[in-house]
């Protein structure tokens, strides 16, 4: 690591105020350290925030609200997310270890980094950690990659689970600037496409602070699944991800979320296939059908075709899941 | 050969003008400059941290860069916390923070200052073994016993936690931590045991 | 040794293995937790390109770094005497002749050490090092590279290479396993300390520390004695530790440029790039059977990677010429040499790939010829004579050991034809095959010192990797002498101790069983020399007629002629008792062929929309000969079988060929088996002693466990599903569009 010093504000207004170009903050560390240590992350100074943020979860008729600093674990152990927004306790428990979910705060799981093997490695080019050097994944080893929302500059792909079930849940991300004006990102416009600045992952404003996610209030609890397909059976990023949620009328479908994960260089919702299923039967051939008028949008890469079958058959999965659940 | 030394006074000196120059250069000419210029090299910043590690006050001098991990190892020769990947890819680094289970390997020191650490090395009571540890000998749940420590720390949070329904929940729970040698049947059997008391 | 005195004391220690108690309160030291007074630490900053020349190396912004030491370079260095020319450096066979050269191998390669008074100013400074190369074209696309490289004959010709041709059944395919990496836990590190100008200290993760020892004395010029090596604990091997590295000798010229104690551990991706794989390699296997289900013929070819400055030969094809009956076999082989490091031994090398062809390829026979695969296999074993030397086995019990596992799986539930048996989307399937090893043992020598209330230690410079080798020592101690087991220490780990070979193969308790047992024997001999000055029946006494208890020794029979050891010590004036004997093979070997066997068989569930595998059941038997320690044993094979599950389903190291470089070489990046990819493991022994071997009858049982394990379980996804999948690993992409 580059040497850095160490500043600890005491509230939000600190924190917003203190922070100088160059600078980072730190909740759960268990992303920036690792970058640290591989030298892609090389702040002068780090301000720690886990005091200053919100570790509280609060519970309304309108919703609930989550502190930026929650760790996921207790997100996931949470009684009322366990009661009405099991999908989100389920992607949690899909991600990473026991130890890590123990560490990582929401925000920071909003904001961690992309797994791409070619932006960890420093001597291979990456658009996204050295603008500029181009995308060694672009025609090289993609298997893990993008199939779609992918530019030829980038073709990395957003690491998180927890993201999947938020943007299926059309949670929003509430951010405080450095005016101290709180303002609320949709979740579907937090993270961006790559495009021509791979390197910019998010719309967090600059010198701003993420200080809640919140969902809002939904009949999704009772029919949902979260289906992580990787490579071995636990602690490994996803291949495909799918989070699934259905509101059903008797046999009939009357709201459905998809979202997958480890397809896109963010949480990617499948608005057309969720179209699609609005008012069918929750039938084996209507599931099939929603998840091919998913695989249509998707394009993959020269080794990463298996995507695309692998996220039909994960969507078609996923949703006969919720069915059980 | 030649003894070198160098002197802080020299780049105290210069860096801050190199900071700023090298700021403004874009990136090839910045890899000419290189050649000629000295880059700028930031001080390390040390500081006297508290820690609380089983049960046992600690002031130390450390650099804000040492992850707990490497303060329990290099510093206070607490290598019951073993150092697999050093980043968060293999669980042998496992401790207790505030009674959880964490990666002492991503955790920088100076942010657990004051907060209850325990480690391998503080779970047994005087001469009596924790049960887990106990377990782990009669199961036989380890071979060359490098993960054993952070398999145990975990475990105990396992229990704790109460992931102990199932072979297969006791599996997931503990999926965070790898084990080359493959010792995982003994490892859920020391677990199932001591979640059965 | 120290996994007795570093073992805090504890009062309710269940038993367990000798070490049982350092390991679980993480008191037992490993390579890099020693404290040496003054001590500093090195890191490796390696090569960007993978292959050409160093122009320059900039070292300018590291040496700014606040507490760096120095900066080691192939210009800047202290000479290695036996690195001082090319000659030199070739005679020397350490292969990479570290900071020794100028020229680039392999991207990674180490160029510069950097050695500082703290690990964080170390690292950082490390990542500073730049450097000027000369490029020339990297080779590391095996795939391109190999088809090129023409084949040779390994082994003589049995009959008719083109037999298999006139068979009515045949399979002739290609099989592919990608590069694996050992990945002990513990990472290899170096502590080395001078102590002199040509004594030294090394606490080194190896898996044997006589070889360490030798090759220092070589390198440096000086006595082998004055190179102390311990390796007490060792974080796993799996074959990584049976070489010594790069790193090793970087540590120790560091401690001699700075003349103080230098720390060096590898970081986990040098882990990948600097200990040794298992090399990527490709078989082509042609063979064929009469209608009555005989094997005809076998052609077996095989090429896999090496590195362009070292060759290293795996044997891939050798399995075929030991398991069955067959007249006909001829085996080829090739290396291929590419800008990578070199390839090493990994736990049950060569045989472990070349089974895996085999072995799939006599299920798919089995298949061809409607004949279940158990009894297929049964029918052509060479189950009482070794068809490569014709010798008889000296015992050999692979037909028990597949016919116990089929009862285990209960094999009968099988359906004949593959694709019949669904739940859902799931499709289940049964899958089985075998696996052997050649069962070796080496020459070794170990001591045992007696103190005066009749505790003993007996030692050993033989490492324990985690095989529980120090628990084995202590079980045939116990049984030799009759000393309580509470009563013998153990030690073992260090080149001081009496000399033994490295721990490899599975090799280790086959080879220090002989050793233990001669030396409890010149225990007995030299107890009884003492016991004759007082008693004369003890005159001309042999080792068998000597009798030991926990306080004394008699005659034949328990408490016949009986002397206290207190009185023996007290007569003879003696403080402690010390004996050292050395064993070794000896004529059994010109009359015998050995070997170790296992049947493997496993019930898969492969998810057929998404690719995913859930190994539901898995069982091992096999046959190791006596089994000294049950538990330790069947820890041993499951954990090998948790290996076969990794190189079944998920282990490999991608390479991107445009740079020659490892990507995603680290733990996050390179999946081998997490606790939910295992199934709880069904693990069976036949524990028949091999009189012939050695005198505990022990066989040796590291290999075996994972030798023919990842074709059990590809055989068994294609009995689910009907794919007949040839490469490893089968991820779920391979599922999918197999």
């Amino acid at each position: 690591m580059k040497p850095f010093t160490l500043r600890k504000p005491n509230d939000i207004k600190q924190a917003l105020s203190g922070k100088k170009a160059g600078e980072a903050y730190i909740a759960g560390g268990t992303n920036l350290v690792d970058l640290m240590k591989k030298h892609i992350a090389e702040p002068d100074a780090l301000l720690d925030v886990t005091t200053a943020l919100s570790a509280g979860i609060e519970t309304s008729s309108r919703g609930i609200r989550i502190g930026a600093m929650v760790r996921n674990s207790h997100i996931a152990s949470h009684a009322a997310i366990q009661s009405q927004y099991p999908l989100l306790a389920k992607a949690i428990l899909a991600g990473a270890s026991p130890q890590i979910r123990n560490m990582a705060s929401t925000a920071g799981n909003l904001l961690q980094r992309t797994r791409c093997p070619y932006f960890y490695d420093i001597t291979l080019p990456c658009n996204k950690r050295k603008p500029g050097s181009g995308c060694g994944a672009l025609e090289g080893e993609n298997r893990m990659s993008a199939i779609v929302g992918y530019s030829e500059h980038c073709v990395a792909v957003h690491p998180s689970d927890m993201c999947v079930a938020l943007a299926a849940l059309d949670a929003s991300v509430v951010v405080s600037g450095s005016g101290g004006k709180s303002e609320s990102i949709p979740f579907a416009s937090f993270h961006r496409l790559p495009g021509t600045t791979p390197e910019i992952d998010n719309n967090l404003p600059v010198n701003a602070l993420i200080t809640a996610v919140e969902i809002p209030a939904n009949a999704f609890h009772k029919h949902y699944a979260y289906l992580k397909v990787r490579d071995r059976t636990s602690y490994a990023f996803a291949l495909v991800s799918v989070a699934a949620a259905l509101q059903l009328s008797g046999t009939k479908i009357t709201a459905a979320r998809l979202a997958s994960g480890g397809v896109a260089h963010k949480p990617w919702r499948w608005h057309e296939a969720e179209k699609f299923l609005q008012g069918k039967e929750a039938t084996a051939a209507n599931f099939s059908q929603a998840a091919a008028i998913a695989a249509r949008s998707t394009k993959p890469l020269s080794h990463n075709g298996y995507k695309v079958t692998m996220l039909q058959g994960a969507i078609e999965t996923a949703l006969h899941n919720c069915l059980n659940a | 050969m030649e003894k070198q030394t160098y002197s802080r006074r020299f780049f105290l000196s210069t860096s801050s003008m190199a900071a700023a120059a090298v700021a403004l250069i874009p990136g090839n000419v910045k890899a000419f400059y290189k050649n000629v210029k000295k880059r700028f090299i930031p001080a390390k910043s040390v500081n006297t941290l508290s820690l609380t590690i089983n049960q046992k006050q600690y002031t130390v001098q450390a650099d804000t860069r040492t992850t707990l991990l490497d303060l329990l190892r290099e510093q206070l020769q607490l290598t019951g916390s073993k150092k697999g990947c050093d980043h968060g890819q293999c669980g042998a680094c496992t401790v207790h923070v505030n009674g959880e289970r964490v990666l002492s390997c991503l955790t920088l020191a100076a942010l657990v200052q004051n907060q209850p650490i325990t480690t391998i090395e503080g779970l047994a009571e005087g001469d009596q073994l924790h049960p887990m540890q106990q377990a782990f000998i009669e199961c036989d749940g380890f071979q060359c016993g490098y993960c054993t420590p952070g398999q145990i720390m975990s475990a105990v949070a396992c229990v704790k936690e109460g992931h102990t329904h199932s072979v297969e929940e006791i599996k997931e729970f503990m999926s965070g931590n790898l084990c080359r040698c493959g010792a995982y049947n003994g490892i859920v059997e020391s677990i199932q045991k001591v979640a059965a008391r | 040794m120290r996994f007795f005195e570093n073992q805090p004391a504890v009062t309710n220690a269940p038993e367990g293995r000798v070490e049982g108690v350092a390991k679980v309160t993480g008191s037992g030291k490993y390579a890099a937790e020693y404290h040496a007074g003054n001590m500093c630490y090195a890191v490796m900053a390696g090569s960007t390109i993978a292959s050409g020349t160093i122009k320059s190396i900039h070292t300018t912004d590291a040496r700014q770094v606040a507490g760096v030491l120095d900066i080691i370079t192939h210009t800047r260095k202290p000479l290695v005497p036996g690195m001082a020319d090319a000659a030199k450096i070739k005679e020397s066979r350490f292969g990479l002749p570290v900071f020794h050269t100028d020229n680039i191998y392999f991207k990674g390669q180490p160029i510069a050490l950097v050695i500082a008074e703290t690990l964080e100013d170390a690292t950082y400074a490390a990542s500073l090092i730049s450097a000027e190369y000369t490029t020339t074209e990297a080779k590391v696309d095996f795939d391109k590279a190999h088809a090129a490289v023409p084949l040779n004959a390994a082994g003589k010709e049995r009959g008719s290479a083109d037999a298999w041709r006139d068979a009515p059944y045949q399979s002739e395919a290609e099989y592919t396993i990608e590069h694996e990496v050992h990945n002990p836990m513990e990472m290899h590190a170096t502590i080395a300390h001078w102590e002199g100008p040509d004594k030294l200290k090394l606490y080194d993760k190896n898996q044997g520390v006589n070889n360490v020892q030798r090759t220092f004395a070589r390198l440096w010029n000086i006595p082998a004695d004055n190179i102390e090596v311990f390796s007490e604990f060792v974080g796993g091997g799996f074959g990584s530790g049976l070489r010594v590295w790069p790193h090793c000798l970087a540590a120790i010229m560091a401690a001699k440029q700075v003349n103080r104690p230098v720390k060096l551990v590898l970081t986990r991706p040098q882990m990948f790039l600097l200990t040794g794989y298992r090399p990527k390699s490709w078989q082509k296997v042609r063979m064929g059977a009469d209608a009555g289900g005989r094997f005809t013929g076998l052609l077996h070819q095989a090429r896999h990677s090496t590195s362009v400055y070292e060759s290293f030969n795996d044997g891939i094809t050798r399995i075929s010429r030991m398991v069955y009956n067959i007249s006909n076999v001829k085996t080829e082989q090739a290396t291929v040499p590419l800008n990578m490091s070199t390839p090493t031994w990994m736990r049950g090398p060569g045989d472990c790939s070349g089974a895996f062809a085999v072995e799939c390829t006599v299920d798919e026979l089995s298949y061809q010829l409607k004949q279940d695969p158990v009894a297929l296999r049964l029918k052509n074993l060479a189950i009482t004579h070794d068809p490569e030397s014709g010798k008889p086995w000296s015992t050999h019990y692979l037909n028990e050991c597949i016919e116990k596992g089929a009862a285990l799986i209960n094999w009968q539930q099988r359906k004949p034809l593959p694709g019949q048996d669904k739940e859902g989307d799931w499709a289940i399937g049964y899958g089985m095959a075998t696996g052997m090893w050649n069962a070796g043992r080496g020459n070794a020598s170990a001591g045992i010192t007696m103190q005066r209330d009749g505790a003993i230690t007996v030692k050993t410079a033989m490492t324990d990797i985690g095989t529980g080798t120090g628990t084995g020592i202590q079980n045939i101690a116990h049984e030799q002498t009759g000393i309580a087991k509470n009563k013998i220490k153990i030690e073992l780990g260090n080149s001081h101790l009496p000399p033994a070979p490295s721990q490899g193969g599975s090799t280790g308790l086959s080879t220090i069983s002989g050793a233990v047992a001669a030396t409890c024997n010149a225990l007995k001999q030299k107890l009884a020399g003492y016991a004759a000055a007082q008693d004369d029946t003890y005159k001309n006494a042999q080792a068998a007629d000597i009798v030991l208890s926990d306080t004394g020794i008699s005659w034949q029979t328990a408490g016949n002629h009986f002397i206290a050891y207190t009185s023996l010590f007290e007569k003879n004036n003696l403080t402690t008792v010390e004996v050292e004997a050395s064993s070794g093979p000896g004529a059994e070997r010109q009359q015998y062929a050995f070997c170790s066997s296992a049947a493997h068989f496993c019930r898969v569930k492969v998810h057929t929309k998404t690719g995913k595998v859930k190994i539901d059941k898995m069982v091992t038997v096999a046959d190791g000969g006596s089994i000294v320690n049950e538990k330790a044993a069947a820890n041993q094979i499951s954990g090998a079988v948790v290996g076969g599950i990794g190189m079944a389903l998920m282990e490999e190291q991608a390479t991107d060929q445009r740079y020659g470089s490892l990507i995603g070489n680290d733990l996050a990046g390179y999946h081998f088996a997490v606790n939910a990819d295992a199934p709880v493991i069904e693990v069976a022994f036949i524990n028949k002693p091999d009189k012939n071997i050695n005198p505990s009858g022990a066989k040796g049982l590291g290999e075996v466990g994972i030798i023919g394990c990842a074709a059990a379980i590809v055989n068994a996804i294609y009995h689910a599903t009907g794919k007949r999948l040839r490469s490893l690993p089968v991820t779920p992409d391979k599922i999918l569009l197999g």
